[in-house]
């Protein structure tokens, strides 16, 4: 089976966010950097469908350089070769321009099905697994919380509100995984070593021949406004002038009451 | 940071840009290694660490051994770190790859232990295991080799180190367990070893012991001493564990910390059937179990380390937030809001002084690691001779030194949390529990002094201690011009070192021996203060030429600037110290001997 598994390299989870003072961007420095939580999901279950069915995992990412860490970590948890799509042209990229990328990249190699991860944890935009479905014209299956590949086709459950769906897919479709699908594995040290020779291709946009042009523009970063200070509620010291002035303050202020 | 393990960022500092290690890729020893490989090992040991070993450190902390009908149980979550450990391959992480292991550089993989120690409690048993391992690996015959490697190196099987007895503690040679001689070449063993850390368990398959004892007829005292491995369950001829071999666990040891650790006594041979196999000679058992005490030295060093940091993080985070107080410069307006307590004073300086040390530590414990691997890739005699020199002197610094410091460092994290930290609910005062032992175990510190005083000082008439000294003075002179306000005042303290152990010698030969033995674990503790001072002004050295590049440092600008502030509060404030202890040291004072037994207490 050939399978792909697309992976985005985004700041880890705790790092400190810090918006660059001009609004063009984040300020890079002293950011970790990890795999897309969603993203190893994804992965995990690609690992998993190969050691089940035998094949071969490609792991394809759009980024920088610093994104070859994480296909190199992807490698390490047991894939087997890469495509890194790097190309100063993609900085920046929107949803649109990164799923045509993907899919140029894909459509280049053999491939059955396409995991990713239901968003990145970064722009959260959510839409890369759905355009690149309609980009390679196949079917897809999104926010997976549970897999199946059985008799040539994919069982997925898909939880909505206060209910799941049972959904059934034939192949080839793209699949974007949600937490709760499994555990990813670690990379383990062998893993690391076999890695370093693992083959990884680099393409940029003209190879791939595909438009840098996004739909989207971006305006502007800007922080999230800080939060207010808090107000100290004295009245005349007494519980009854606070509970009085609260009252006043949640009428007349907040006009909650 | 995301966590309050460790400072990934002073860890990348201290490996790539003080100590270069990427310089060893170039040795054909470590060829197949790159940086890139390095950060993918250290954030995998980061993610373990933060995802399962930190967890299991409260947790196993409350729920601790059992001794059930003769079998140990550890606390649950371990077994989850266990599998997580095993997957991971981290139980070879530098043995050669001919041995199958990953062959990573020494100082890498003490990067790695740096994020699992601070849960010492589980730790103990991977690293036993990895040092009994090494002992069979260097000293077992091909079908001992065959025998038990391939399943202690995939962490299937444990391993432990059985010296001590109720009468035989500091005093090794003095170990009553005995070894009978089989017609077979074999023998059987019969004696009680206590406090043996990991002596049973339920995380592993089978327990090879490699055990102390004197074979019958063998001369007393540590000469007379050979060493055996006693494996839990005998091997049957197709490998398999099979026959429970004559042992029981006695008892666990109810301690102060560390209670995921079980600690054993085993009883061997009631029924005089406890059957044991030579490992390497007879009555070499002491050199060869010193192999392996080398290596847990280290380890102790790298506990105390672990411990440090993670004690450092938390007080700096729960100063960050805990509001008391208000400024001092408003200290006559009562309504003046409250501050955060790291904005006092003596709660900077306890921080400050975690710092210095816990980043002393990691920068003493990965330059000898390093010395090792420089050792290792090296084919020219003399730089081997080197490396091994400094490894020499400086591993009871490593073992003592930091485990003494590392407990003042833990009991300080206390102390900024006020009586908070005096308290369960809050984490700092485990962190204190579990470093404690680390002054005791793999030979006091006590012992360590003596080790450094009466043995290290003087191996090759004294050049490997000069040769390190000849290191300081290297980079001493480096940065004078780049921190012409505290080289010289390291210089001065190298002198101060240097002349107290010219003390010593010229005590030695004038029949005072009084002088160097007594004063030993002082001195020790000097030169540990030298030795810290040293690193801590290559760092400040390092960090200096980051801020002079044109970017001034760049994002890191703060966190080189607070390098150099580190260091200098170390040379300026805790430096000093070294002038009091020589000062004592020189005074030929021995009021401990002088004073009578009976006049310690009416
Ligand atoms: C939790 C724990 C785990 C342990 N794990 C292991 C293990 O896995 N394997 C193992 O074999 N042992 C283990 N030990 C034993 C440990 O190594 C010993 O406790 C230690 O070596 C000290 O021996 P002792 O307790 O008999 O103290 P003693 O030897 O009685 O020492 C008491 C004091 O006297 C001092 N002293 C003794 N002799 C001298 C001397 N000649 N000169 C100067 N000072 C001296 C010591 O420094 C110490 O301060 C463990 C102990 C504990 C508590």
């Amino acid at each position: 089976m050939n399978i792909v598994a697309c992976v985005k390299q985004v700041p880890d989870t705790e790092a400190q966010i810090k918006v660059k003072p001009d609004g063009s961007g984040i300020e890079e420095g002293g950011i970790k950097w990890v795999m897309n939580p969603y993203d190893e999901f994804g992965v995990e279950e690609a690992l998993r469908l190969k050691e089940k069915n035998g094949g071969e995992v490609t792991i394809v990412s759009v980024g920088p350089q610093r994104a070859m860490e994480t296909i190199r970590t992807a490698l390490a948890m047991g894939a087997d070769k890469g495509i890194h799509i790097c190309d100063p042209a993609f900085d920046g990229a929107d949803a649109y321009v990164t799923a045509s990328a993907l899919a140029a990249a894909i459509k280049a190699v053999p491939f059955d099905i396409v995991f990713c991860g239901q968003r990145a944890i970064d722009d959260d935009s959510a839409q890369v697994g759905a355009v690149l479905a309609e980009l390679l014209g196949i079917p897809q299956v999104t926010v997976v919380t549970k897999f199946e590949f059985t008799d040539g086709a994919v069982k997925v459950i898909r939880p909505i509100e206060g209910a799941q769906l049972l959904i059934e897919c034939p192949l080839p479709c793209v699949v974007t995984a949600q937490k709760g699908l499994n555990e990813p594995r670690y990379a383990s040290l062998p893993g690391i070593m076999k890695a370093k020779k693992k083959p990884v291709e680099v393409k940029d946009a003209a190879v791939l021949g595909v438009s840098t042009e996004g739909k989207a523009k971006v305006a502007r970063f800007v922080p999230p406004p800080a939060r207010a200070a808090g107000k100290i509620i004295c009245g005349d010291g007494t519980p009854e002038g606070k509970a009085a002035e609260l009252a006043k303050l949640l009428r007349e202020e907040a006009k909650v009451i | 940071m995301a966590n309050l393990i460790l400072d990934p960022r002073d860890q990348r500092f201290v490996l790539y840009e003080m100590l270069n290690v990427e310089e060893l890729c170039k040795a054909p020893l470590y060829a197949d290694f790159s940086r890139d490989m390095f950060d993918m090992a250290l954030n995998e040991a980061e993610k373990f660490a933060a995802s399962a070993i930190f967890p299991a450190l409260a947790e196993g902390d409350r729920e601790g051994c059992r001794l059930e009908a003769g079998n140990v149980f550890v606390p649950k979550c371990y077994h989850r770190c266990m599998q997580i450990y095993r997957e991971g391959g981290w139980g070879t992480m530098s043995v050669s790859p001919e041995t199958g292991g990953q062959g990573f550089p020494h100082v890498i993989s003490v990067a790695a232990k740096e994020w699992f120690s601070h849960n010492t409690a589980f730790v103990n048993y991977v690293s036993l295991t990895e040092g009994a391992a090494h002992l069979v690996e260097v000293y077992g015959t091909e079908v001992q080799k065959k025998k038990y490697l391939p399943k202690m190196h995939a962490s299937e099987w444990g391993g432990t180190m059985a010296l001590t007895e109720a009468g035989a503690g500091t005093d090794v040679g003095n170990l009553k367990t005995k070894a009978i001689r089989q017609p077979d070449g074999t023998f059987r063993l019969q004696g009680t070893k206590i406090f043996i850390t990991a002596g049973d368990s339920d995380l592993m398959e089978n327990i090879i012991h490699p055990v102390l004892a004197r074979i019958e007829g063998d001369p007393p005292g540590t000469g007379g001493i050979s060493i055996f491995l006693v494996p839990k369950y005998l091997i049957n001829d197709d490998g398999t564990p099979g026959k429970r071999n004559d042992f029981t666990i006695g008892s666990l040891e109810e301690k102060m910390g560390l209670h995921g650790s079980a600690t054993c006594t085993i009883n061997l041979g009631d029924n005089g059937e406890c059957c044991a196999e030579l490992l390497g000679e007879e009555r070499q058992g002491m050199k060869i179990m010193f192999q392996m005490m080398n290596g847990a030295r280290i380890g102790v060093g790298i506990q105390s380390l672990s411990s440090a940091s993670i004690a450092y993080l938390h007080a700096l985070q729960y100063a960050k937030e805990r509001l008391q107080g208000s400024s001092l410069m408003e200290m006559k307006n009562p309504a003046a809001p409250r501050v955060s307590i790291i904005q006092h004073p003596d709660v900077r300086r306890m921080l400050i002084w975690m710092k210095a040390h816990t980043e002393g530590f990691r920068a003493l414990l990965y330059f000898a690691a390093l010395c090792a691997d420089r050792c290792l890739a090296t084919d020219d005699e003399a730089e081997k001779d080197k490396y091994n020199g400094f490894l020499e002197v400086l591993t009871p610094i490593c073992k003592a030194y930091c485990s003494d410091m590392g407990f003042r460092v833990t009991e300080t994290a206390i102390q900024v949390y006020g009586g908070y930290g005096y308290c369960a609910e809050y984490p700092v005062e485990q962190f204190l529990r579990d470093e404690k032992i680390a002054s005791i175990y793999e030979g006091t510190n006590g012992i360590q002094a003596l080790d450094l005083v009466g043995r290290k000082l003087g191996l090759k008439k004294g050049m490997y201690f000069m040769n390190l000294l000849g290191e300081m003075g290297l980079t001493i002179a480096k940065y004078q011009p780049a921190l012409p306000d505290l080289a010289p005042d390291v210089q001065a303290a190298m002198n101060i070192l240097a002349e107290t152990a010219m003390l010593f010698a010229a005590s030695g030969k004038a029949g005072k021996f009084l002088i160097p033995v007594a004063n030993a674990y002082p001195f020790l503790m000097l030169m540990g203060q030298v030795v810290t001072a040293w690193l801590l002004l290559w760092e400040a050295g390092v960090a200096k030429e980051k801020l002079a590049a044109p970017d001034g440092g760049g994002a890191d600008k703060l966190f080189y600037e607070g390098k150099v502030a580190t260091a200098r509060y170390f040379i300026k404030h805790v430096l000093p110290e070294v002038d009091a202890a020589a000062k004592a040291i020189k005074s030929e004072d021995v009021s401990m001997m002088e004073i009578a037994d009976e006049a310690f207490a009416s």
